[in-house]
């Protein structure tokens, strides 16, 4: 081994080191144990392997945008992905198309109607955000490759830039997806008719299913976060994930319609770019500082993890992280990641 | 605000624990309440100095890593034992034990399970809330491993056992390398066994240039410390001896 390699192993060792005694980790311990109380919420159970998740799962990760971990509860625990893939494959027709393409197939307004409404807009007949499930769909259409495998396999490069590892699908999930995926299917066949999608628009509602069945824990969304959150790079790899021109694109649809129609008073109360899933997953961003991913499979009824919600509403209350908080002079975040000198 | 002080040496038999066990005694018998944690889970010791056989205690460090208990159920009250007479039910002086597991499956367990060492970190936190602790002395596994690293990225004050001897000196500088990197706040050395006819002068100056540390206290080699062969405090059986 090179000394440099040496180096970087020992800042990696001291920083994991100084993360643990951090009073960050106090401060998430405190909340975990809190919220860890809350039995409100149903999980998922449209299919069978979300009804399969234990209530009692919770999982609060956060990490920086240099890298430092910090983490309670639950967080190794994996789930799938479902709707908090959306922005990421947005990302990537964004990537494959550039923006004016992209947004003659897809809009970017917010839509006030259920996530998988059959709805399109009557003037230019898109879907209206790629958050729902028809612009998700009409997204996934435009993911590149020269068969249906090289999709499937730039998808799952794609999600494994960002977490920093290798990613897998979820194979039992992705078939109840696709056997009981009839609305999805209509939808699908809606927006072919009016020549808003390609003529493989099987291939890519098979695509669209397979990208909701990703398995990530709560460390990977923080790790996710913390890579929009660093301008597209991840921190520890050092990879690049996305184009940096870009990410604000993901994190603007994610303030505007990232919370299902809960987006409004998400943007108005908690103002972190989110994005929620009905595995229980919640993927937030605070551009240049930190990604925080929360797991807990009890959802509310607008589909959003009650624990979820509680977590980053308190985190961005106490700590000030709401997107437009200005002459913010209480305590930050950012004061609580190197280990508390008691006196 | 209470303080969390760890107590290390690059290599064993420096009198590691015993100069841990003195020192919380002393301090708790100034009036303080004290926990002294025994985060050597491989080879386990400190809980002999307070004569606290395995017998004695019923939960351990390991029961709180595994998730089996809360920490302060591995915390046993040692204050009549190792201080002696004190008033029944006064809140100080008060000294509390958190032994590691004596028992060989359990040290084979954690070393083969591994553990999240960021849980001894809130095993510290707990200590020092729930038993409302004023020091905490956490008595760490001799050489570089996660639970010295992550002792001493936790401490207030960082303690360095030294003997005068050119192996000690090397590893010991290897510590002070790391708990620089660590950010400790507070750091000093104690120069241990010193052999009968050194010029103390000279030594703490050489030793002080080395690390760029103070050398707080040299301690002669005690025939008296060592005829006890860990069977007691020593400051606690003696303590108008001029080394308490």
């Amino acid at each position: 081994m090179t000394t440099t390699s040496n180096d970087a192993d020992l800042d990696l060792l001291v920083g994991r080191m100084k993360a643990a005694a951090a009073p960050l980790r106090e401060v998430l311990r405190e909340i975990h144990a809190r919220f860890s109380s809350h039995s409100d919420g149903k999980i998922a159970d449209y299919i069978p392997e979300l009804a399969k998740a234990n209530r009692d799962w919770f999982g609060i990760s956060i990490v920086t945008a240099d890298g430092q971990v910090f983490e309670v509860g639950d967080c190794k625990q994996v789930f799938t992905i479902q709707s908090i893939s959306k922005p990421f494959v947005y990302g990537m027709a964004l990537e494959d198309h550039g923006l004016e393409h992209v947004l003659s197939k897809v809009g970017v307004e917010p839509t006030g109607e259920a996530f998988n409404a059959i709805v399109l807009d009557e003037a230019s007949n898109r879907p209206f955000n790629p958050m729902v499930n028809a612009g998700a769909i009409a997204t996934a259409d435009l993911v590149k490759g020269k068969d249906f495998p090289e999709r499937v396999t730039r998808l799952l490069s794609m999600f494994s830039k960002y977490c920093g590892r290798d990613v897998y699908i979820d194979n039992s999930v992705f078939m109840s997806e696709r056997m009981t995926g009839h609305r999805n299917r209509a939808i699908g066949h809606l927006m072919l008719n009016f020549g808003m999608v390609g003529k493989e628009i099987e291939e890519s509602l098979e695509l669209y299913f397979q990208q909701c069945s990703v398995l990530v824990s709560s460390h990977d969304l923080a790790m996710m976060g913390a890579t929009l959150a660093n301008g597209g790079v991840n921190p520890i790899t050092g990879q690049r994930a996305i184009e940096q021109r870009y990410v604000k694109y993901l994190l603007s649809i994610m303030l505007s319609c990232g919370m299902y129609d809960y987006a409004g008073e998400w943007a108005y109360r908690v103002g972190i770019p989110s994005k929620s899933g009905v595995g229980g997953g919640i993927v937030g961003v605070i551009p240049g500082q930190f990604g925080i991913g929360i797991f807990s499979p009890p959802l509310d009824a607008k589909g959003n993890s009650v624990r979820g919600i509680l977590t980053c509403r308190e985190l961005s209350e106490r700590f000030g992280l709401h997107a437009f908080e200005s002459g913010y002079t209480g305590q930050r975040l950012s004061d609580l990641l190197t280990p508390a000198r008691r006196n | 605000m209470p303080k969390i002080i760890s107590t290390h040496s690059f290599r064993g038999g420096t009198g590691k624990s015993n100069t841990t066990a003195n020192l919380a005694v002393l301090v708790a018998r100034a009036g303080y309440r004290v926990g002294i944690i025994d985060t050597d889970i491989q080879s386990p010791g400190i809980h002999v100095l307070f004569r606290f056989g395995e017998e004695k205690f019923k939960k351990s460090l390991n029961d709180y890593l595994w998730g089996k208990c809360p920490i302060e159920a591995a915390a046993h009250d040692v204050t009549a034992s190792a201080i002696g007479d004190i008033t029944e039910g006064s809140e100080r002086p008060r000294l509390f034990l958190i032994p590691s597991s004596l028992k060989t499956g359990e040290i084979a367990r954690i070393l083969r399970e591994g553990y999240d060492v960021a849980l001894l970190n809130d095993g510290f936190q707990d200590l020092l809330k729930r038993l409302n602790l004023d020091f905490l002395f956490i008595d760490t596994h001799p050489g570089v491993n996660e639970e010295t690293l992550l002792s001493i990225a936790s401490s207030d004050l960082l303690i360095l056992i030294v003997r005068p001897d050119q192996q000690d000196f090397q590893g010991t500088a290897v510590t002070v390398e790391l708990a620089r990197k660590l950010e400790v706040p507070e750091m000093f050395l104690i120069l241990n066994k010193v052999p009968p006819g050194t010029d103390h002068a000279a030594l703490k100056e050489q030793v002080e240039g080395m690390y760029k540390a103070e050398v707080a206290a040299l301690l002669p080699l005690s025939t008296e410390m060592a005829r006890m062969a860990s069977g007691d405090i020593f400051s606690k059986r003696f303590p108008t001896h001029p080394l308490s």
